[in-house]
């Protein structure tokens, strides 16, 4: 058994047996007064928990573990911790406009952790069976690149070429200019580039033997942008979760302050 | 530095700098500078190289030499001493960490933004702060009416200390919560049920609890009644009935529970008792006299005017909510069969129903009735002369046709037979015996007992026929096997739970019948 297979094997009891607990502790003690006030410090800590794993990233120099681990537990912590929510909210479905923007945003964070989850157990296996290694921050450079390359061939002074230069500037042209097809290549879709290159293929009927092997190059560049295209996607897939995940959780804990606040002051100690 | 050096073929010269808050405006171009943007997001390009003055022993001017990492330039510095080569400056470009960073701080702004908003304006506040809608009775100008009454605060401030209070109030509230915000033993050590603040809130209108049964121990209000669970207060469950009726001790300790009422219930398909209806016995002590199985299965009984069969929803009709049976009136639901015809030649002629000295009134005044109903004014005298004989040769005297009339039981005079006497197409009128119970007075007319109908049996609780309007009657109610007033026609338990228990799908919660304010 590899070292992930082990973690993840031993990560998954531990949350079947803390849920099971979880399960078996509401329904031993759900029916006590102050229920919704112990889960709800539970859930706090918990959600503490989660929180400090942002801050531990941004200390890397200090000795608390490798963030290997740390993510680990940030992963089986938010499962376990949305299954606290629930049982703090009693499986039922909150009322007020406060209560429901709080279980939103509790919602909305959890839902894109486990999206980000999802994305970083599925894109980087994809993105390791399409091209070498991208760096994220290169790709853009690399992009103009292949545009300089893909002018020169189509519109530069050795062209001499009417119907690939207006190919070129009526199909290629915006193809080249920027990232294209973010949501195609997430849905893994070769419509795209299989619609150029089609495209170029009907072109070659009436290519002499050289601008072949133009559109031959040509094609080539094609293939390296929707490559660059794909990975930009994945990518940026793998990074906007989060723009989800973290600004929402400081909208939930400015949140959960107020929660905190008006539990305790409209209640005094009551159900 | 401990950590591994970068790979051979790391691009030192192109360094992306990911974790860098800014990158190069030229970036995108391939052409980013070495030095980058500095922390602020600020260009910091000049030239490729900041050439170093070299001077030769002996040399006073010196040589300006160019520093360009890799490799010198092939101009080199210009004369004086700055880099002949300058670079383009850009516009850097912040990379997602700060975009991320931007929205963490647009969340964070929006956020406390919204709070300050709503919190700050206290109308805003108390329907964006409101857990739910609150019941009817705890809203609305007739609630509000009543705090002003009690001396209490408009809106939340009715029942929260923290109810009309700004932000700092609300902190405050929070912070002087008892059990405090941080005493965990004392929240998790809480007995259930045990009154808190926010009860005594509840008690500045309820002062004594006065629509609860006497013997009802004290209890926090808000253990069986949830507010802000919308219009209605939420429906008391059976773990809050349980939590008395389900332990014997507890119903012991409250005392005043007798016979089935004391029993331990928990469910009310599994243990709740027999209804006492049955045990006891409570017959119905109704004195008329009617047999549910003659009218419901005999032959004899004639057909309804429309040429349907008397069945249970020709008397036993739903009232305007559906909920329960109208009372049964003998004008609407008798008569038409039991026309109280005691002539059997002249079938218009009908008793009044109602009064005993009425029905006297009307025989004394036969002959007046008899003449309103000649056809012929000039044999009117005979017509009526001819009718009263009839009478006497049936039934002798006025006096024997008068007793006949009150207490013949239709098995003392002479029709014993009903429905076919000369063609009668309705029962012919036995006696008034037959179905009221009758005593003689010892002056004038002859006591008549009223039948008594009780509206409901089971008044403690609810029922809705209207929600049982798919079933038959007689799944319910054993009527055609009934043939005395003394049976009471309600189901047993067992019938009940047949659908009302976790087997038969249907709810079985003690409040689906059981209301727990006392009476009124």
């Amino acid at each position: 058994m590899n070292r992930f297979r082990r973690q993840f094997a031993f990560g998954m009891l531990a949350l079947v047996a803390a849920t099971v607990g979880a399960l078996w502790l509401h329904q031993k003690f759900g029916a006590l007064p102050n229920h919704a006030f112990l889960t709800g410090w539970a859930l706090l800590a918990g959600m503490f928990g989660l929180t400090i794993y942002n801050a531990r990233k941004k200390l890397p120099f200090l000795p608390l573990g490798s963030s290997e681990t740390w993510l680990q537990v940030h992963i089986y912590l938010g499962f376990f911790t949305t299954l606290l929510f629930l049982i703090h909210l009693n499986f039922r479905v909150p009322h007020g406009w406060f209560e429901i923007t709080l279980a939103w945003l509790f919602g909305l964070v959890s839902g894109s952790g486990m999206v980000g989850l999802f994305f970083s157990r599925v894109l980087p296996r994809r993105l390791a069976t399409r091209g070498g290694e991208v760096i994220f921050e290169k790709i853009a450079a690399q992009r103009h690149g292949l545009q300089i390359a893909a002018e020169n061939l189509a519109l530069g002074t050795e062209a001499k070429s009417l119907f690939i230069a207006e190919f070129y500037a009526q199909r290629l042209a915006a193809f080249f200019s920027g990232p294209k097809h973010f949501w195609l290549h997430l849905a893994e879709s070769r419509r795209p580039v299989s619609t150029l290159l089609a495209g170029l293929e009907e072109l070659r009927r009436f290519a002499s033997e050289g601008e072949r092997d133009k559109l031959d190059r040509l094609a080539a560049l094609i293939r390296q942008k929707d490559g660059l295209d794909y990975h930009r996607a994945l990518q940026l897939a793998l990074r906007l979760w989060l723009f989800v995940h973290i600004p929402l959780t400081y909208g939930l804990l400015v949140f959960t302050g107020l929660h905190i606040v008006l539990v305790f002051g409209f209640s005094g100690g009551a159900r | 530095m401990s950590g591994p050096l970068p790979a051979p073929e790391f691009d030192a010269q192109n360094y992306a700098r990911p974790n860098q808050n800014w990158t190069c405006g030229h970036a995108g171009e391939g052409k980013a500078c070495r030095l980058g943007p500095d922390a602020k997001g600020r260009c910091r390009a000049t030239a490729e190289c900041k050439p170093a003055l070299e001077t030769k022993p002996g040399e006073t001017k010196g040589r300006w030499r160019c520093t360009r990492p890799g490799e010198a330039c092939e101009s080199g510095p210009l004369p004086d001493g700055s880099c002949g080569r300058p670079i383009a400056r850009c516009s850097p470009e912040p990379t997602l960490r700060v975009w991320r960073g931007r929205a963490t701080l647009a969340v964070i702004a929006v956020s406390f933004g919204l709070l300050l908003v709503t919190l700050g304006n206290p109308p805003w506040r108390n329907r964006f702060i409101s857990p739910g809608e609150l019941s009817k009775v705890h809203s609305g100008d007739a609630f509000a009416m009543l705090a002003t009454t009690n001396h209490l605060s408009q809106g939340c401030g009715a029942c929260h200390v923290a109810g009309n209070s700004g932000p700092n109030g609300m902190v405050t509230a929070a912070l002087r919560a008892e059990p405090g915000m941080l005493e965990l033993v004392k929240l998790a050590t809480a007995r259930p049920a045990e009154p808190t603040v926010i009860d005594e809130s509840c008690l500045k209108c309820h002062p004594t609890r006065n629509f609860h049964q006497p013997n009802a121990p004290a209890m926090s209000c808000a253990f069986c009644h949830a507010e802000h669970q919308g219009a209605g207060l939420a429906a008391t469950t059976d773990a809050n009935c349980n939590f008395c009726h389900g332990s014997a001790g507890k119903l012991a300790a409250a005392g005043g529970f007798q016979g089935s009422a004391a029993a331990v219930i928990h469910h009310f398909a599994d243990d709740h008792p027999q209804f006492r209806f049955i045990t006891e016995p409570w017959p119905d002590r109704d004195t008329l006299k009617f047999n549910h199985e003659l009218h419901l299965t005999r032959a004899t009984i004639p057909k309804l005017p429309g040429g349907t069969r008397l069945d249970c929803t020709f008397c036993h009709q739903p009232d305007a909510a559906g909920a329960f049976m109208k009372p049964v009136v003998f004008e609407k639901n008798c008569r038409v069969c039991h026309a109280l015809q005691f002539d059997p030649e002249t079938p218009q002629l009908t008793l009044p129903h109602g009064s005993a000295d009425f029905v006297s009134a009307f025989l004394r005044s036969l002959p007046k009735q008899y003449l309103n109903l000649a056809t012929n004014p000039a044999a009117a005298d005979a017509f009526v002369s001819q009718k009263l004989a009839a009478l006497r040769t049936q039934f002798g005297s006025g006096e024997d046709l008068e007793r006949r009339i009150f207490f013949s039981s239709a098995t003392l005079g002479p029709e014993t037979q009903m429905g076919t006497l000369k063609g009668a197409t309705r029962a012919i009128f036995p006696g008034c015996a037959y179905c009221h119970e009758v005593k003689p007075t010892a002056a004038g007319a002859p006591q008549i007992f009223r039948p008594v109908l009780p509206e409901r049996w089971l008044t403690r609780a609810k029922f809705n026929h209207a929600k049982h309007a798919g079933m038959a009657c007689t799944q319910c109610h054993d009527a055609v096997h009934s043939q005395s007033t003394a049976d009471v026609l309600l189901p047993g338990r067992e019938v009940c739970t047949v659908c009302h228990s976790p087997h038969g799908g249907v709810a079985d919660a003690c409040a689906e019948c059981h209301t727990y304010h006392r009476p009124k």
